[in-house]
């Protein structure tokens, strides 16, 4: 099978296995929306398809796309009941939309506002994957307990706490709903929110959204940050079902409704690129402790190599630096803490800002860096483990600044005929 | 200038030691090596973060307990914070506290952001003590913006031992408490010395005017028992130093104030990049201007704090560089620049990171803190 444009650049065998099904369901699809007389534009040719139902939630250890665009929004619904129809209109549309088709049959009534808004028409699915996720004010807000579901939040989605060095932005943060939509193309992306919060007018509005780009790296390799560095060597490998059952999925710990889910931990943070930019290469390497061109941890040869944070230089200092970024975040280091980083380079263009460390630099300057996406089975053994320390004493903190932050707990996967989070909101 | 010499000062500081050798730097022809403090001081160890719960940034005073009292318990290294949690300067209001025996650090003070009787509100500063009696004395020169575009006078704040507010000092001759202090304490009654570079300045800009209004001024305090400390006397005992609004670093003023032998203060001059001496600190009934110039230029990168080593020499923090220098103020020699903060994410390494510098009770090494981490430092 050949690659489309824009296709996934690490896509393993089994994802692409997957697509291979999934391209034969579109098919099928492609004919049945024919078979609805819609325009016949609405399907592209060689669509891959991500699978939206099944046990997990697509997005999550999916090979990551080259796009996304996330987006969070606050609920407006007043009832249960609208909360519980927000959701459904928004799992039908959201197939539809998995499927490369539109997010609703188009009707030829050209007087009534589109269906669809149609910017995706006849760009295919290009393995659009959409991951709802659930944020701490769908359960209590303000101390209300809209929706009658306070008893139901599961004690591992707690707030995260502030970290050393936040300077969040409060219309960059938090959130009752997460909807990451991720695809090959940035306009698939695009659209499938900019259909779902169409559906979503007068229950829930968007609060924020972010989008995120990756290199078309070649199959099999790390992508670089926009610092230059690989970025993700470290991750649990998303091929392995007993690494992410421990790692990524909730297990019998979490209530009912949640088994199969995962918590989602969203940060945007700044890089000071310009500030990067002028540092010696060996002095960055330092700070993040691997090599810069190879992926190696400092002292090694090759990217996968393991890191051996005991490797001491001939004076007898540490090879891989106390408070290099790579030492910090590692497992060894957390108590055996791993997350699934699953990030995206973010560029929202320049602006004024005054650097946060000496010689406090100030002037127009890129707003860029990562936004930082990982799923984990348990946020205070993940993300709050290992970032808490990290806030403090990481050599990278000099270039990178929080600006947004949010936690989600994604429901399981979304089984034929549910509604996604009817294992919460159907009881 | 090129070092005489260089090596590597400090294998067990780990991260920095590896990742950016230190370096000590001998004037040629000035000194030998083996005559000075710097040249005992091998280890550098990061003790812990400075920054408390509320997330204030940038650590400015450091300040070694005489006494347990309260919360405190003698030799703890108490450091207060300039920055606010968003990093603006001017806003800090915190005081932690670090025990050397249980390696904990714990949130001694924190300040409203606005006090009645302090103009222009708390935001912490180089200038702190703890006295004998308990008490602790803190300068505060506040912003509401981060610059001295909405700086106030600010003022001294006195705190009990457990804290809590005591008492506020102002005064005409207070006018940005700044610098490090020096102290007389002699119980009952104490002396503080303490720089002002509040007068006269405004907003910064590109080119912002040198105003020569900084001072020094000493307070006579009387401290009953179990009650704050009261002035009984001011008096401006040096005048003229140059400040200078700064958008960077918010201001530049003489910083460092030392007592040496003799009942000498040394200052430390950042605008004219100098170390001067002020004769008869604690007794003189004027100003003595700008005093008498012990060393200037050389290896000082616009000195800051400053502390009075066992052998007598003083310890000078650069704020353009991270090297603190080690003069001799009989002779006015500079002996050395030991590249303490060698942090190669400012260029040159450790530029605008070290600011506050304490001896440790028995003088055989010294406290620092780093802000381009808000972290504080054993050198030993």
């Amino acid at each position: 099978m050949s690659e489309p444009p824009g296709s996934c650049p690490f896509a393993s065998r089994r994802s692409l296995l997957a697509g291979t099904a999934a391209l034969a369901a579109a098919i099928t699809a492609r004919r049945a929306a024919r078979a609805e007389s819609a325009p016949s534009a609405e399907i592209a040719s060689a669509p891959l398809v991500v699978p939206f139902r099944g046990p997990y939630q697509s997005g999550i250890i999916t090979p990551a796309q080259s796009h996304t665009y996330f987006a969070v929004f606050d609920v407006t619904a007043k009832t249960r009941d609208e909360l519980v129809e927000l959701l459904r209109v928004w799992t039908d549309a959201a197939e539809r939309l998995t499927l490369g088709k539109t997010a609703a049959v188009l009707d030829q009534d050209l007087a009534a506002p589109g269906a669809d808004s149609g910017e995706a028409l006849g760009l295919g699915a290009s393995r659009l994957t959409l991951t709802f996720g659930f944020g701490p004010g769908i359960f209590a807000k303000d101390g209300v307990d809209r929706f009658g579901l306070a008893g139901q939040r599961p004690a591992a989605l707690v707030d995260l706490p502030r970290f050393n060095g936040d300077q969040l932005i409060a219309a960059k943060s938090g959130g009752d709903l997460s909807l990451q939509a991720c695809a090959d193309d940035p306009q698939i992306a695009f659209h499938a929110v900019r259909q779902l919060a169409r559906l979503a007018y007068g229950a829930a509005q968007i609060r924020w959204v972010q989008a995120g780009f990756l290199p078309r790296t070649p199959p099999g390799e790390t992508p670089r940050n926009l610092m230059g560095f690989k970025d993700g060597t470290n991750n649990p490998p998303i091929d392995d079902a007993a690494a992410m059952a421990n790692t990524i999925w909730i297990g019998e710990e979490g209530p009912a409704w949640v088994r199969g889910g995962s918590y989602v931990v969203v940060r945007r943070i700044r890089i000071a690129l310009e500030h990067w930019d002028r540092k010696e290469v060996d002095f960055q390497e330092q700070t993040m402790g691997r090599h810069k061109y190879s992926g190696a941890p400092l002292g090694g040869t090759h990217e996968f190599d393991p890191l051996d944070l005991d490797a001491k230089d001939g004076d007898g200092n540490p090879i891989i630096a106390e408070n290099a970024h790579v030492r910090l975040g590692s497992a060894a280091m957390n108590d055996g803490a791993r997350i699934l980083r699953r990030g995206y380079a973010y560029d929202d263009g320049v602006n004024f800002t005054a650097e946060r460390w000496p010689p406090w630099r100030q002037g127009i300057e890129y707003d860029a860096g990562l936004l930082f996406i990982a799923y984990q089975r348990d946020p205070r053994t993940g993300f709050i483990r290992l970032f808490e320390n990290m806030s403090k004493l990481d050599a990278l903190n000099q270039f990178a600044t929080h600006t947004g932050s949010a936690i989600f707990v994604c429901p399981p996967g979304i089984q034929t005929g549910e509604y996604v989070g009817q294992s919460l909101l159907g009881t | 200038m090129p070092p005489a010499y260089c090596r590597r000062p400090d294998p067990s500081r780990g991260a920095r030691a590896a990742l950016f050798a230190g370096l000590l730097t001998v004037l040629p022809g000035l000194a030998v090596a083996g005559d000075g403090y710097l040249d005992g001081i091998h280890h550098h160890t990061t003790l812990a973060s400075t920054v408390p719960d509320n997330g204030d940034q940038n650590p400015y005073a450091i300040a070694i307990a005489p006494v347990s009292a309260g919360k405190i318990q003698k030799d703890d290294v108490l450091v207060d914070n300039f920055n606010d949690k968003n990093n603006l300067q001017g806003l800090g209001t915190t005081i932690v506290d670090y025990n050397p025996t249980s390696k904990n650090l714990s949130l001694f003070a924190a300040l409203p952001r606005h006090l009645e009787a302090c103009p222009g509100g708390v935001g912490l500063t180089t200038a702190m003590t703890m006295l004998q009696s308990g008490f602790v004395i803190v300068g505060s020169l506040p912003s509401n913006d981060g610059t001295t575009a909405t700086k106030g006078q600010g003022c001294l704040i006195v705190l009990d031992a457990q804290g809590k507010l005591a008492g506020v000092i102002t005064s005409p001759h207070i006018n940005g408490p700044w610098g490090n202090m020096a102290v007389i304490d002699n119980g009952t009654t104490a002396i503080l010395f303490v720089s002002n570079t509040g007068f006269g300045v405004g907003a910064p800009a590109d080119e912002t005017p040198v105003i020569k209004q900084a001072s020094v001024l000493r307070l006579e305090l009387s401290i009953p028992p179990g009650k704050p400390p009261a002035v009984i006397r001011e008096t401006v005992i040096a005048s003229g130093f140059g400040e200078q609004a700064d958008k960077g670093v918010f201001i530049i003023g003489p910083t460092g104030l030392a007592l040496g032998a003799g009942g000498v203060l040394y200052v430390s001059d950042a605008i004219d990049n100098r170390i001067v001496a002020i004769n008869d600190a604690a007794t003189r009934s004027d100003s003595a201007g700008t005093g008498r110039e012990v060393s200037k230029d050389g290896l000082l990168k616009r000195p800051l704090a400053l502390a009075l080593a066992p052998n007598g020499h003083l310890l000078v923090t650069n704020a353009l560089n991270g090297q603190v220098v080690e003069i001799d103020p009989q002779s006015g020699k500079q002996l050395y620049a030991q590249w303490i903060d060698t942090d190669k994410a400012q260029t040159p390494p450790g530029n605008g990171d070290l600011f506050g510098i304490a001896m440790t009770p028995h003088g055989e090494g010294f406290y620092y803190v780093e802000d381009d981490m808000n972290t504080l430092v054993l050198a030993r």
